[in-house]
């Protein structure tokens, strides 16, 4: 059996591509319902290109081929005779399936800076606003700041605006003008004009104010402060203004999930944009056999990119040749991923926007003061040492969170650089998903 | 549209549409504050949406550590903030 961990687009693309090859494929998925995080329709189809989401959507419901197993939280994975044994939770039971075959598509979620205020209620990433919205049908908030940097705010901007809440600013850190920097990448994806101009009719629309190079530096419950920022993300002095609102959807691009693959023991690396990637061939083949990874954690790229690998992870997987234009299609939709990057690079003038008193981890509630005390009084070098002295990292959320800006922060207070090992390490974990010891002893574990 | 759901809250009764997560259900009747923390008691929301952060988790039943962003709200569920 082929089994695929995630049903956002790169999944799904795969399980139809299997699908329609004739074979049987499952789709194990943590949500609800189908479409990941991108892809979320409760009651009916809208946005840019919602078409082809639905086609897919469809696709996945009513090929008799195709199961999707929903609400499934796979907690770790393993290599068994003759395949592999993955182990998940539905509402707290333990259950095991086990394939021959595996395509990961494990998709992504935002990555978040610290700022003074930032773990108060009322801040939240966009990914969090658009689910509440999209998945949910609420509004985060009534006066709302959208901020952060990429090009995933303007959906969300948009669909807070369409639904009737007011978007008090949207603040792209970065300048428009940065696209210069890769026009190959832009001539070679004309569609993404027509994307970027759908997105620009509903900012006129819905008059929402689009402010570049600033960003929200601090919040407290009732106003947000939104200071101009240099490329690095440094304050510029003086700059700042209080602007009232009562939410704060603010993402610093994506961070990959890459801890699935890691278990099975699957090559990473260190991507242009500091986050830690698998090693994948031009096939989406990792570098461990009958496992395929496609998607955002072979790189930050958005849903066309994920679509392309998913379906050559898919092609692959069943023993069908890749055509030379759907080769060239992923290859176009790379440069576009690289073109992202450079776009929408993350400085570190951040770590000057926390007191002393913010929690850097807001599962243990570790303060920049202690990680910084860990540093200068105990003698941490690195981020796991700072870890293990301050709890930054341990909590539930296994470091997802700060683990990143955790490692920045030491890297900065020593004078060096974050190493790719230190990356890779804290990237990973031994299980996937938080499993108590009464679940795992319960014995309703089933084949 | 079909019928409103009915759940508690840390006490108070509240209503949301079925496939609703809780936070969803308790942030669209403006209850914003989901739990407190255990050290410093500072106030928590949803923060990243779709079950990564765990700033969210609630007790749903007697069980804790619930994303309330991820578990939906169910007829006559008793959900509070601390055990």
């Amino acid at each position: 059996m082929i089994l695929v961990i995630g049903g956002g687009p790169a999944g799904l693309a795969a399980a139809v591509a299997i699908a329609r090859n004739g074979q049987e494929v499952t789709i194990l998925d943590s949500a609800p319902r189908a479409g990941g995080q991108y892809w979320r329709h409760r009651t009916r189809v809208d946005g840019y290109k919602s078409e082809k989401s639905a086609m897919y959507l469809q696709e996945v419901a009513q090929n008799p081929l195709i199961h999707f197993i929903s609400g499934a939280n796979v907690w770790s994975a393993s290599r068994v005779k003759d395949g592999f044994a993955i182990n998940y939770l539905v509402s707290g039971n333990e259950l095991t399936v086990t394939a021959q075959k595996l395509i990961l598509a494990t998709g992504a979620f935002d990555r978040s800076l610290p700022f003074a205020g930032w773990d108060l209620p009322g801040v939240m990433t966009p990914g969090a606003a658009q689910s509440l919205l999209k998945g949910h049908g609420v509004l985060a908030g009534r006066r709302v700041i959208v901020a952060g940097t990429g090009p995933f705010l303007l959906p969300v901007a948009t669909g807070i605006a369409a639904a009737g809440g007011t978007v008090v600013g949207l603040y792209e850190a970065q300048s428009p003008l940065r696209w210069a920097l890769s026009p190959v990448a832009l001539l070679l994806n004309p569609s993404k004009f027509a994307e970027l101009l759908y997105y620009a009719k509903q900012v006129r629309k819905y008059r929402i104010r689009i402010q570049f190079g600033k960003g929200v530096t601090a919040f407290d419950t009732h106003s947000a402060v939104v200071s101009r920022l240099s490329s690095d993300l440094e304050v510029v002095a003086g700059s700042e203004e209080k602007i009232e609102c009562d939410v704060v959807a603010v993402g610093w691009g994506f961070t990959p999930d890459v801890t699935l693959g890691g278990i099975l023991g699957c090559a990473q690396k260190v991507d242009l944009d500091g986050t830690v990637i698998f090693n994948v061939d031009q096939n989406q083949r990792s570098s461990q056999k009958d496992i395929w990874i496609a998607g955002e954690a072979t790189g930050i790229g958005g849903s066309d990119l994920a679509l392309v690998e998913g379906e050559i992870a898919g092609l692959d997987c069943v023993g069908i040749g890749i055509s030379p234009s759907l080769a060239f299609r992923k290859i176009r939709k790379t440069l576009f991923a690289r073109a992202l990057q450079k776009s929408y690079p993350v400085g570190n003038g951040w770590k000057k926007w926390s007191r002393n008193t913010t929690k850097i981890c807001r599962c243990e509630e570790v303060s920049l003061q202690d990680i910084a005390d860990s540093v200068t009084d105990l003698g941490a070098f690195d981020s796991r040492t700072a870890k293990l002295f301050t709890r930054a990292g341990m909590g539930l959320c296994q470091g997802r969170i700060c683990s990143r800006n955790v490692s920045e922060i030491v890297a900065g207070l020593q004078g060096c650089q974050v190493s790719d090992n230190e990356r890779i390490g804290y990237s990973n974990r031994p299980i996937a998903t938080p499993i108590s010891l009464g679940e795992l002893s319960d014995g309703k574990s089933t084949k | 549209m079909s019928a409103p759901i009915n759940f508690t809250f840390n006490g108070s009764t509240y209503s949301g549409e079925a496939g609703q997560s809780i936070a969803a259900a308790l942030i669209s009747q403006d209850q914003r504050v989901l739990r407190t923390t255990r050290f410093d008691e500072a106030p928590r929301s949803i923060f990243c949406g779709i079950g990564i952060c765990f700033d969210c988790v609630v007790v749903v039943n007697g069980i804790a550590n619930q994303r309330s962003c991820l578990v939906e709200i169910t007829e006559g569920a008793v959900i509070v903030s601390k055990q």
